[in-house]
């Protein structure tokens, strides 16, 4: 028994030498990637048709959570508005001062002119002020707990600050 | 666990060189690896395991992105300021350009996390693609032919 497992493990050794491959025993390494790996996670999962258990739902909020996902929701807010913007200046005729003529004359109310801009400027603010708090995780700074919750109210803070001084200017 | 015992008494009578170095390959428990089932203890079977060592998979891509990432963040961060100090042509198209590559790389982070399937994220990312260089191609356009980003901030900010 010793004999035929020590031929099998010599021949293991054997090949380990000549094949530059890993040897697993009994095992079959594949070099696949993470994104076959991904696919197909995805096609056994949907083709099982199996029901998605409650998350977003049932899980308790925490404020980090919020503010992430607020992060990415004034992300695509102001993409869209760049893209709005972008495309607007492409496609629509007339030019700027023209357009901003249209809206002088609409004669809103400053109390309206001003929640606008404090509109405008919100979300921008909340996303550079998360973002630079996201820029120092990436230096692998503030990722306790505890600092997670002061650096996500300083960011709140700094955003109603700053919003409402740039709606003032 | 026999096997290991085995191994060694081999590996012991050839002087115990290689055989010791590819010894953590060789016990799976302690592999780590991307293993499709947890395997039980006191197993001793098969497995199929993923193991990618730089030789196998050498790109660099996913690293190289998330770090142009972070510097395109920085450089839009000081281009807000920058913007609004001394607002030129230079800033209005440096501004065109990094606004739209943060938020095509942005938006295409979301894709990837909520569009699954090959053919439905391949074209996913491709309408990202036309709308991102549309977007830059309006920008740069408004540079040009209108006031520029800057001097448009400042307009609307007047009224």
């Amino acid at each position: 028994m010793a004999a035929l497992f020590l031929r099998h493990a010599g021949r293991q050794y054997l090949r380990a030498h000549l094949s530059p491959q890993l040897v697993i025993r009994n095992a079959v390494p594949m070099g696949t990637t993470a994104k076959e790996e991904m696919e197909r996670f995805w096609n056994k999962n949907t083709s099982s048709n199996r029901p998605l258990s409650p998350h977003i739902t049932i899980y308790s909020w925490s404020l980090p959570m919020a503010m992430s996902i607020c992060h990415r929701g004034t992300g695509m807010a102001l993409s869209a508005g760049v893209s709005l913007f972008g495309l607007s200046a492409l496609l629509l005729p007339g030019n700027f001062e023209g357009h901003l003529d249209l809206v002088k004359a609409l004669c809103l109310a400053p109390a309206l002119i001003h929640t606008a801009k404090f509109g405008l400027a919100f979300p921008l603010m909340y996303h550079i002020w998360n973002g630079i708090r996201h820029l120092i995780w990436d230096l692998g700074k503030g990722l306790k707990i505890p600092q997670l919750y002061q650096s996500g109210v300083v960011v709140l803070v700094l955003t109603v600050l700053s919003s409402a001084g740039l709606a003032a200017m | 666990m026999a096997v290991l015992l085995r191994l060694s008494v081999l590996s012991r009578a050839q002087g115990g060189r290689a055989l010791f170095l590819r010894a953590p390959v060789v016990r799976p428990a302690l592999v780590s690896a991307f293993l499709q089932d947890q395997p039980m203890p006191g197993w001793c079977g098969m497995q199929h395991i993923h193991l990618s060592p730089s030789r196998y998979s050498d790109s660099k891509a996913a690293s190289l992105h998330w770090t142009g990432e972070r510097v395109v963040s920085v450089l839009l961060l000081g281009l807000i300021p920058a913007a609004y100090l001394n607002p030129c042509s230079a800033i209005d198209y440096s501004l065109a350009a990094t606004l739209t590559l943060h938020s095509h790389w942005g938006l295409g982070q979301v894709v990837t996390d909520y569009v699954h399937g090959a053919a439905t994220q391949k074209a996913a990312k491709a309408g990202i693609l036309a709308l991102s260089a549309l977007t830059f191609a309006g920008l740069c356009y408004f540079n040009y032919h209108d006031v520029g980003i800057c001097k448009a901030v400042a307009m609307l900010w007047k009224l």
